[in-house]
């Protein structure tokens, strides 16, 4: 229950700088691809620049996390669906200009046409699932034990 | 409605704030920010199949009312439009969305063959050292800007 909450204040935390950065908007994401703007690229540098020395320290000290048990990073080599997945992906973000967490941002700042790309991306994971059928690869990039977590 | 936020923010606004949300998880869930996972979860509730990971579904719903938030209430409210200002000046709509609908369907495969999206790789598993995410996101960024450029010859630049 505390933890829907959790996932409401982050999802509304991410959704909203997003939106401020207007990363929700077609011309942002063209504009840095054509590599005619470093603003994208500047975020994501930054954002992992702050992230990864806090976590690493985190993790070196260690301690229980209120809602998940043991805080502990993962990590993995890269394996071939590493770079499949990673190259498909590129050619469908240039072309829809939108990836899943900004293509909802779009739809509630308006732009009608994210109506159309939000239904892709569900169509793209389920095609996933059912050739796999598995629930694997659940998503988040280095993934953890859902289950442990569900309260 | 209100007006508060006329300029988009600058990156070193938001990219840090990216950075603390993100540690912020971490620390108190164990978990990482992963938006294709949130979809992946929402599709399962939906269907009403098992084992769904309820609070994933509601960061799926907190994505699109933090944006809301942003551009509705605490920006001069932006009106109901198609978006993709610079697709649609080269493209009529009849091509804009299947375009789009084609783009975004392939994104959400390759999202699933690699196990993550933008967000989970590119954000929280690079901040993991993970070196799977490095070379998704190494991976993702080149094809995506090649794919650009060749969008951007085949129109002629007008793309």
């Amino acid at each position: 229950m505390k933890l829907n909450l959790i996932g409401l204040l982050f999802g509304a935390l991410f959704g909203g700088l997003l939106a401020g950065a207007e990363l929700h908007e077609y011309d942002t994401i063209h504009a840095m691809l054509r590599l005619d703007e470093a603003h994208v690229f500047l975020i994501m540098a930054s954002a992992i620049a702050c992230s990864a020395p806090v976590l690493w320290m985190l993790e070196r000290r260690g301690f229980t996390t209120p809602f998940g048990g043991e805080f502990a990073l993962s990590r993995s080599m890269p394996e071939r669906h590493h770079w499949q997945g990673g190259a498909l992906f590129g050619i469908g973000w240039a072309v829809a200009g939108t990836c899943p967490a900004p293509a909802l941002v779009m739809v509630s700042s308006g732009a009608m046409l994210g109506l159309v790309a939000i239904p892709g991306i569900f169509l793209g994971l389920h095609l996933r699932e059912r050739q796999t059928r598995t629930d694997q690869h659940v998503g988040d990039g280095e993934h953890r034990d859902l289950v442990s977590v569900r309260r | 409605m209100y007006d508060l936020l006329p300029d988009r923010l600058p990156w070193y606004v938001v990219g840090p704030g990216l950075g603390f949300i993100l540690v912020s998880l971490f620390v108190i869930a164990n978990q990482p920010l992963g938006a294709s996972g949130a979809y992946v979860q929402t599709s399962l509730f939906l269907r009403r199949r098992g084992a769904v990971a309820a609070w994933r579904v509601w960061y799926f719903v907190g994505m699109a009312l933090g944006g809301f938030i942003v551009s509705q209430v605490l920006r001069e409210g932006a009106e109901v439009r198609s978006g993709y200002d610079a697709l649609r000046a080269v493209f009529p709509l009849g091509v804009v969305v299947p375009m789009v609908f084609a783009g975004a369907t392939l994104l959400g495969y390759g999202a699933a063959v690699a196990g993550g999206c933008t967000s989970g790789h590119g954000l929280c598993g690079t901040s993991q050292r993970s070196p799977a995410s490095a070379a998704v996101t190494a991976t993702f960024m080149t094809t995506a800007i090649i794919t650009t450029f060749v969008l951007r010859v085949v129109t002629g630049g007008d793309l």
